[in-house]
């Protein structure tokens, strides 16, 4: 409340003729720090600090949450899991709603899947290759995609995993189908309607906040464990990709062509059908990509919950530490995952490209259109009739290669040798035991021994200095809702570990994408990397982790390092590259070195994208780190997993609760409110 | 203000809606944006108000304010004012596009405000067809597609309306580029495809909304004397924005001067240039080739002696400089006969007062001793004894 007249005050003082002409600099000094958004808030703060500090440890003291301020939510969850288990069969909300959709679920994943094998290898990896040949555009331009579509396919089955595979796309085609229409229905409502949007939209932002692991318990508590639970969590989790980008698509739509549409007498209809959605197409493209990455990245988490697959051989393989199993089944996932997004990348290329070329005649025009998804389709039966007439219809056993073995090998070798005692370097193992001992042990001491008000003082007091009197109330009020869960002990050892990741993380991220905005040759080398380590979904950063790292809290933070890496990296550099060229010139013909024009044009400039680099690069490293549960990350992550494998629901969707809470807190600290409304045009 | 101001409308009014030709008829029309707008039109408070001072009083912004014009079938009727004068709402609202806020709209006869949903579709889609300043092309259709898009609205079948839009397509000169797609045209070009789309529905009326000032000068040109050769062959009715005053002068019949959301003045270019109804139309007009809009009626006085018995003969239409064209041929006074009518005659004196701004009366108010006339005389006051439809602003 103290922060209009300050600034009030700050303005009397600026309009006012300074008394004293003598010594006008500490008058001056104090003026700017007044001038400075943030300064406006930092006098108020102090104060506030002043005050609160020694009321706050009269009042209570120090040490974690009070025992007798938490609510014990595990014990009514339970009461909740059993309930359910004992009613599935006879109550008429699961009669007559989930257990259809459960049922529809199943069954469709399993006519899928059944289709598909029915195809028989040759038909599946026909299909594949021609589909992306077909997204490429059918001519030599597509014949790369296609390439990598053989590829992709001929690696799966040589390693033995055909069979989780299909698995994992019958999955996916389920999944996918059924995200991209509640995308595409919710998109539309968004994008034709004001109100909605504006209702879906925070809905959605949260959601995009919320790691994968969060969104598993609630349909393991409703549906149990098995397809329908991983089914569904997939669909909501990746469907708001789908959602956001078809909106943005809609609302996006030049106002001009719409306008004329008008003009010429159109209905609603024919405005959607001809104008809107054809415009929108380009957006609704680029979110069906997005929504594919997620969903191959939840299916392969809910292997947890028995989605089955290609994720479940990695999850069965992680647990027993069989590095070589957990990678035959990884480069499948990494494989599948290129496929689709080089697949559905060239689709939207094509696209683009669409609106400067002119129309297809004559021979070409049976490329496209109808008549190539008609050439696509016949020449995917016909492979399948081949191969079923030539007798094959599981992959060959003789084509297969098992890596298992030469894998633990290898891995065997490098904890042997590599691990420690390698001169001068040390070995991973030492540098993972020196990094839990000088980082993250001192940060986890260091947020334990703080007094839990004072940790409500700190986010709130950040939350505010960033954001808005709105931002810190949620955080604030995200932050105690950990400590009444009951875990916050749990919580401070998570968020230990992501602020580690975080550092390292932005560390080299600013330094990597700052190298790349500046050297051109350099970016052109790091690019095709981080394309690729983009599409992958987060399960699979860990095998070479655990292979390399062990299993500590130490391997699930550097696997939350390389996941978060390409996105802070990607949104540095292109942050610094769109910098005003004019300002750049500017400064540059003043006679700056390029030191100076880094430190005093570029990156001021470009704030913006640094500020949303750091809010990626936390949600993503959140939502490694609770994965990495899995590999010895213990704290929430852990609680999640065991509350899976074991049914103990309470224990679980506490944690998974506490992971929302966390979630919100750390993206409302690192998204200032510019940053939001960017975010949101 | 508000009385003077509605009783000149409806003279304006009375004058014109008599013949059965017009095609828009526009009365009183008011289009305000912002909170409790319908309070705004009428109201004699708000009505001597800037449009600032308006917008700080009542937070809405009054776009066309007090409207009235009557489009006659066949004539190219042109709405000229700067950015921000309300020539862009006030086209819109004829189609409702942007819906008047008060004030009554008729085209043929009927009243469009009274239109229901289906009958304004069917006003858009059949009688009313505009050509858009940045195009509205549909980026992803061909250009074929694009000039069929109106027919396809209308609900007709493929090969006809294809076979329709190619005949226009040729009509407006883009053979050959009917399988591109419009970003890979120039922007002449694209906007020949948005005057084709608007030219395929065989529209009553052609509404243009600055569809050149997009362009660069030459293709602009070559564009206004496209659709002047248009408006020459098939005679269509059409309203026609600009901010450009020499298009305004080039291709318009009649225009009308928008200033701030008000008609500031209407009449056939000649009568804006050779008498503006104020300084700001005056300021507007300063620096227009007076020869090549104000013609030899305006330069001409009654004819002394036998002047009107022999010598070289003039149209009374003819421009200023045709004009001084054939003075200079003959050395003498050249007659402006009109269906072999003398109505007066020119002289190098007239015209040249003319050229130089000072009025129409200028020869006949000075007599012979005119000759001091370029030197710092103080232009006489405009608006006298003109036949234009003058509003007071």
């Amino acid at each position: 409340m103290t922060a209009p007249t300050i600034s009030a005050t700050a303005r009397d003082q600026r309009e006012k003729p300074s008394p004293a002409d003598g010594r006008p600099a500490p008058a001056g000094k104090f003026r700017t720090v007044l001038h400075h958004r943030a300064g406006r808030k930092l006098l108020p703060l102090a104060v506030a600090v002043l005050v609160l500090l020694p009321l706050g440890a009269a009042l209570w003291g120090g040490g974690g949450w009070p025992a007798a301020q938490t609510v014990d939510v595990s014990g009514p969850l339970d009461d909740a899991n059993d309930w359910v288990l004992d009613n599935r069969d006879t109550h008429p909300l699961f009669l007559y709603f989930l257990l259809h959709l459960s049922n529809s679920a199943t069954s469709a994943v399993d006519a899928v899947y059944a289709g598909l094998a029915q195809l028989g290898w040759v038909g599946v990896t026909a299909g594949a290759v021609l589909l992306a040949w077909r997204a490429g555009g059918l001519g030599r331009s597509g014949l790369k995609v296609a390439a990598t579509a053989l590829a992709a396919f001929a690696v799966c089955g040589a390693l033995g995993m055909w069979d989780p595979t299909l698995m994992t796309i019958a999955l996916m085609i389920v999944a996918v189908a059924a995200a991209s229409l509640v995308g595409v229905v919710l998109g539309l409502a968004a994008g034709l309607s004001d109100r909605f949007d504006r209702i879906l939209r925070p809905v959605l932002d949260t959601m995009q906040v919320l790691p994968a692991f969060a969104y598993l318990l609630p349909f393991v508590l409703v549906f149990g464990t098995g397809t329908p639970a991983a089914l569904l969590c997939t669909v909501i989790y990746a469907a708001p990709p789908m959602a956001r980008l078809t909106a943005l698509g809609m609302r996006g739509a030049d106002a001009g062509v719409l306008e004329a549409a008008t003009s010429l007498g159109s209905n609603g209809w024919q405005r959607l059908r001809t104008a809107r959605l054809p415009l929108a197409r380009k957006e609704m493209l680029l979110g069906l990509n997005q929504t594919i990455m997620m969903a191959l990245s939840m299916v392969v988490i809910a292997a947890l919950v028995g989605a089955g697959g290609l994720g479940e051989e990695v999850y069965s393989a992680l647990s027993t530490v069989d590095v070589g199993k957990a990678l035959a089944a990884g480069i499948p996932i990494v494989l599948i995952a290129i496929w689709l997004d080089r697949t559905t990348a060239a689709a939207g290329d094509r696209i683009g490209d669409s609106a400067s070329s002119a129309a297809p005649s004559g021979r070409g025009r049976f490329l496209h259109g109808r008549w190539a998804w008609a050439l696509v389709a016949a020449g995917t039966v016909a492979a399948a009739v081949a191969g079923r007439l030539a007798g094959a219809r599981l992959w060959p056993e003789a084509w297969t290669y098992g890596i298992s073995t030469p894998v633990n090998k290898a891995q065997e070798w490098i904890t042997e040798n590599l691990s420690s005692g390698v001169p001068v370097l040390g070995g991973t193992e030492v540098w993972s035991q020196n990094f839990t001992l000088w980082v993250l042990n001192p940060l986890h001491d260091g947020l334990t021994w703080l007094p839990w008000w004072a940790l409500l003082l700190l986010v709130a007091g950040v939350a505010w200095l960033v954001g808005t009197w709105g931002t810190a109330l949620t955080a604030t009020l995200a932050m105690a809702g950990i400590g009444v869960l009951g875990v916050w002990d749990k919580s401070l050892n998570t968020l230990s570990q992501v602020l580690a990741a975080l550092v390292v993380t932005l560390v080299i991220g600013f330094a990597v994408g700052i190298m790349a905005a500046r050297a051109r040759r350099f970016e052109r080398v790091v690019r095709p990397v981080l394309d690729a380590m983009q599409t992958m979904p987060q399960f699979v950063y860990l095998i070479p982790v655990v292979a390399l790292f062990g299993v500590t809290r130490a391997s699930a933070i550097i696997a939350a390092v390389v996941y978060a890496l390409p996105a802070v990296i990607r949104i540095t550099t292109q942050g610094l590259r769109e910098v005003d060229p004019a300002a750049m010139e500017a400064s540059r013909s003043l006679g700056a070195g390029s030191r100076q024009q880094l430190l005093q044009v570029q990156l001021p400039l470009a704030r913006p994208a640094l500020q949303l680099a750091v809010n990626q690069g936390v949600v993503l490293v959140l939502a490694v780190v609770v994965v990495g549960g899995l590999v010895g990350g213990g704290a929430l992550g852990y609680d999640v997993v065991k509350g899976l494998s074991r049914g103990e629901m309470g224990i679980g969707m506490t944690a998974g609760a506490a992971i929302v809470c966390l979630g919100l807190v750390l993206d409302r600290l690192t998204q200032p409110a510019k940053a939001r409304a960017r975010k949101g045009a | 203000m508000s009385s003077t101001h509605a009783g000149t409308a409806e003279a304006t009014g009375t004058a014109q809606s008599a013949g059965d030709d017009v095609v828009f008829s526009v009365r009183n029309l008011w289009k305000v944006f912002g909170p409790k707008a319908e309070k705004i039109p009428g109201n004699a408070e708000y009505a001597d108000l800037s449009v600032e001072e308006l917008r700080a009083r009542t937070g809405c912004t009054a776009a066309v304010r007090d409207v009235s014009f009557d489009v006659r079938k066949g004539e190219v009727f042109v709405v000229m004012g700067l950015s921000g004068s309300g020539k862009s709402t006030l086209v819109r609202c004829l189609t409702r596009l942007i819906e008047p806020t008060s004030g009554s709209l008729a085209i043929d006869g009927e009243d469009v405000l009274a239109m229901d949903k289906g009958r304004l579709r069917e006003l858009r889609r059949h009688r009313a067809a505009m050509v858009f300043q940045h195009f509205g092309l549909l980026p992803h259709r061909t250009v074929l597609d694009n000039v069929a898009y109106g027919l396809e609205i209308q609900g007709m079948g493929k090969s006809e309306r294809r076979a329709k839009a190619a005949e226009v397509v040729a009509k407006v000169g883009l053979q050959g580029l009917e399988n591109r797609r419009p970003g890979q045209l120039s922007g002449g070009q694209q906007q020949r495809v948005g005057l084709a789309r608007a030219l395929a529905v065989d529209p009553e009326v052609l509404l243009f909304d600055e569809p050149f000032s997009a362009l660069d000068p030459l293709i602009r040109r070559d564009m206004q004397e496209e659709v002047c050769r248009l408006h020459d062959e098939e005679g269509r009715t059409m309203v026609f924005i600009t901010h450009d005053l020499s298009e305004a002068l080039r291709i318009g019949d009649r225009i009308a001067l928008m200033r701030d959301g008000r008609v500031v003045q209407m009449g056939t270019p000649e009568e804006i240039v050779g008498s503006p109804a104020d300084d700001y139309v005056r300021d507007f007009v300063r620096d227009v080739p007076r020869e090549q809009v104000m013609t030899a009626r305006t330069a001409m006085r009654p004819p002394v002696g036998d002047e009107a018995e022999q010598g070289a003969s003039v149209a009374p239409g003819v421009t200023v400089s045709e004009a001084i064209e054939a003075v200079v041929r003959t050395g003498g006074v050249v007659r402006v006969v009109d269906n072999g009518r003398c109505l007066g005659v020119v002289d190098h004196q007239g015209l040249l007062a003319v050229v130089a701004g000072l009025g129409a009366d200028f020869p006949a108010a000075t007599g012979a001793t005119g000759t001091s006339a370029g030197a710092g005389v103080p232009r006489p006051d405009a608006a006298t004894g003109t036949t234009g439809e003058v509003i007071p602003a």
